[in-house]
């Protein structure tokens, strides 16, 4: 009764006062640190509430971690922590300190469990498509070139072109791949990254490829909606040239990893009718050549590398060098800033989606670190009150955190239990991991190896290994999966959204995916009725 | 400069004597591995055909080929073509680490292990050029017939008492148009990046080979330093 009566009294005046009923706790409850810092942190989401009441925003920046889960922010934040000599759970990544956030629903729809292509299209034009194409409804059908006509979508970076804003993609992907493509393609399939690999029907019947549509984006645009003027994409920056130049080896460039760089097999350069396009851009292919980018250069097309860029954690493996994230995403910022009008950019952290397909935990996390460390830069490199930012993910991936580690326990170790210093052993008699895979190619012990793709040579095998012994902590280790499959897949469960700045309010309950173009919408009011 | 170091690196330290005119730098090299088990007296036969250019090798077998690119930071990225279905995987490159050295692909055995054996004898001159090696570990006992001058491995015998193996060269032509053409086929097979498979499993080709598990744990044909078999690319990490 006496325990009701204080639960019922609590109940009806948290909301008046935090402080009313003090007088009940006991000095241990009221002076624990637990206690204290979450009490300041609802009196912070109060003062927050009540002062960011604006909705209208100048600036949007969209982040999207392909493949970031929930489990993957949550393991990603404690390899942060322990990374920097903490226990690691206590931290947060730089968005989650976010004032705002919802859940996210994303299944595509004709899937339980979507890819990259129909939720990016979802995000960035607000309506769910089918698996695997991109801008286009849900009446299109994969791969017939045909259906695509009268089933195109316009997406946010359009509208914020029509708008007059600045507009930008960053990629540490190809950037012709599926979630930097949604921002500006229309495409029956999302494979058809190039025209070699479009099927002959498809070509003869007018379909364009997503790299070519990527350079005549202005002209496209321009064509689709007769009377407008744009300016094209102010920055693009990723991977993918192979996509943008001719099967010679004569266009090789200096980064070139194949004997023939280009894939093109119609013999167009797009990189250098982007150059007679925009004479005032900048065409770079590598570190040097980004480090030559200041917040004087008007526009720039940087292809780091002939694929995917690399991995974080195999960046200095890169030939030419190629540039962080996080260092992308500032010199971005700088250069879409020159317009008085705004700007809205578009950034994926592309490889953590490939690392968990590949079964290497490390690579996963390390790559979102870095992409908080990107959302970190927008932060600091924006005006806060007029930009609003977010930070999402296409989809999940089976990717778990399990057992009953103690805290500090390193993430990604074997499990060792409250109070014990060996590892505990399993009902076979064996250690197991926190971190694994539902399914995938399963354990391997890669040791030093910082690719993740370097997996590759044995079949799938799932089940336990012992691994007494293995170092499980080492960016080559794969984790164990339960169900073998050639590659991981992704998981079919709601992902987050974090949300700051003008119009971050509306980020709120459990969503569609599609919601958030709405919310992009709202904040630069890119279309006006 | 960096001409001179690469040609050092693709001259054998030990192939000194005499000259090959012969352009030894693209080769098509035939092969028959024969094996014998001790144990269950099994006899067991497989062929392979090497390929190379001075920065590319590949070992062709009747399912797949296995490629290797020698970048100019000396990594090597490896692709795998299937001939049947005309289409490739590729790989990002790794490091080259501790055995994995480019000249354990170009040449069969590597030059770590042709410093550690004993030249028994040589003959010949020229192209012709053959020198007879051994190296015993253990009770594994290697014997090597090499064509110095043309880097390339003649016969190579590895014997314990649990088994035996024998690769032997068959034919070799030094044909630099055949060999680019060949090279230039399977760059035009249509290749998918090992990182996309997980968002393309719905691709027949993919599921279908990927699924069936296409590593070959058999006879590769490549050997370290102690004279082991070369399993796969990353094994020796760990």
């Amino acid at each position: 009764m006496k325990i009701n009566k204080i639960a019922s009294a609590i109940g009806f005046t948290l909301a008046l006062s935090a402080t009313a009923n003090a007088g009940v706790l006991p000095d241990s409850q009221k002076q624990n640190e637990w206690y204290s810092a979450a009490e300041a942190k609802l009196i912070k989401k109060e003062q927050v509430a009540q002062s960011e009441q604006a909705f209208k925003a100048k600036n949007v920046i969209l982040f999207v971690g392909d493949g970031m889960g929930v489990s993957t922010l949550t393991a990603s934040r404690i390899m942060a922590g322990q990374m920097s000599g903490k226990s690691g759970e206590e931290g947060f990544l730089s968005f989650e300190e976010f004032p705002y956030s919802a859940q996210i629903k994303t299944y595509n729809v004709d899937a339980q469990t979507p890819d990259s292509a129909g939720t990016m299209t979802a995000i960035i034009s607000g309506v769910k498509t089918d698996v695997g194409v991109i801008g286009v409804n849900e009446n299109i059908e994969r791969g017939k070139c045909a259906t695509v006509a009268g089933n195109e979508l316009i997406t946010a970076t359009e509208l914020a072109e029509i708008k007059g804003l600045a507009t930008g993609v960053i990629s540490t992907a190809r950037i012709t791949h599926a979630t930097p493509a949604a921002t500006y393609a229309k495409s029956a399939d999302r494979n058809w990254e190039d025209i070699s690999d479009m099927p002959a029907d498809a070509v003869e019947a007018g379909c364009e490829d997503i790299a070519s549509q990527l350079v005549n984006f202005e002209k496209n645009l321009e064509a689709r909606f007769v009377g407008t003027d744009v300016d094209g994409l102010e920055v693009v920056m990723g991977g993918g040239r192979r996509h943008f130049l001719p099967k010679d080896a004569a266009f090789n460039s200096a980064d070139a990893i194949s004997e023939v760089e280009g894939d093109r097999t119609d013999e167009r350069d797009l990189t250098a009718e982007w150059k007679t396009l925009y004479p005032e851009g900048q065409y770079v292919t590598d570190q040097a050549g980004f480090d030559s980018l200041n917040a004087d250069t008007k526009r720039v097309f940087a292809l780091f590398n002939e694929s995917h860029m690399q991995y974080e954690a195999d960046r200095s493996n890169d030939i030419a060098g190629e540039p962080s994230l996080s260092q992308m995403t500032s010199k971005a910022i700088d250069i879409l800033k020159n317009n008085d009008k705004g700007f809205f950019l578009t950034v994926e952290s592309g490889r953590i989606d490939h690392a968990h397909h590949a079964g290497n935990a490390y690579n996963a996390l390390n790559d979102t670190v870095e992409f908080a460390k990107a959302v970190q830069a927008a932060v600091e490199n924006t005006n806060p009150e007029e930009t609003l930012i977010l930070v999402t993910a296409d989809h999940s991936h089976v990717f778990t955190i399990a057992g009953y580690p103690k805290r500090g326990n390193p993430i990604l170790g074997q499990v060792v239990a409250v109070g014990k210093e060996a590892p505990t052993l399993a009902a076979d008699g064996m250690p197991y991991t926190t971190v694994g895979y539902a399914n995938g190619l399963g354990f391997r012990d890669l040791g030093d190896e910082t690719d993740a793709d370097a997996s590759y040579n044995d079949a799938a095998f799932a089940g336990r290994v012992d691994l007494t012994g293995v170092d499980t902590t080492t960016p080559g280790y794969h984790q164990e999966a339960t169900v073998p499959l050639s590659s991981e897949t992704h998981a079919g469960e709601d992902i987050s959204l974090h949300a700051k700045g003008p119009g971050a309010q509306l980020a709120q309950g459990v969503v569609e995916q599609n919601v958030i173009f709405h919310i992009i919408n709202q904040a630069l009011e890119l279309i006006e009725e | 400069m960096k001409a001179a170091i690469l040609i050092a690196s693709l001259l054998s330290p030990l192939a000194v004597a005499g000259q090959c005119d012969t352009n030894t730098g693209y080769a098509k090299a035939n092969y028959t591995v024969t094996t014998d088990a001790v144990a269950n007296k099994q006899h067991t036969e497989n062929a392979f055909t090497l390929w190379r250019t001075p920065h590319q090798v590949a070992k062709q077998n009747p399912q797949f080929i296995e490629l290797w690119q020698q970048l100019r930071n000396q990594q090597m990225r490896p692709i795998r073509y299937f001939q049947h279905a005309q289409r490739g995987i590729e790989y990002q490159p790794s490091e080259v680490q501790g055995e994995q050295d480019w000249s354990a692909k170009y040449q069969l055995v590597s030059n770590a292990l042709l410093e550690k054996m004993t030249l028994k004898n040589s003959a010949g001159e020229g192209c012709e050029l053959t020198e007879h090696y051994q190296y015993q570990q253990a009770e594994t006992k290697i014997e090597l017939t090499w064509l110095a001058n043309q880097q390339l491995v003649k016969e190579m015998r590895i014997s314990s008492p649990s088994y035996s193996r024998t690769v032997a060269l068959t034919m070799v032509e030094h044909n630099k148009d055949a060999v680019t053409a060949q090279f230039a086929k399977w760059d035009n097979f249509q290749t998918t990046d090992y990182a996309d498979i997980g968002d393309n499993e719905s691709d027949p080709f993919l599921a279908k080979m990927i699924n069936l598990g296409f590593v070959e744990h058999g006879a590769t044909g490549f050997y370290d330093a102690q004279g082991n078999q070369l399993q796969s690319e990353h094994q020796h990490h760990h």
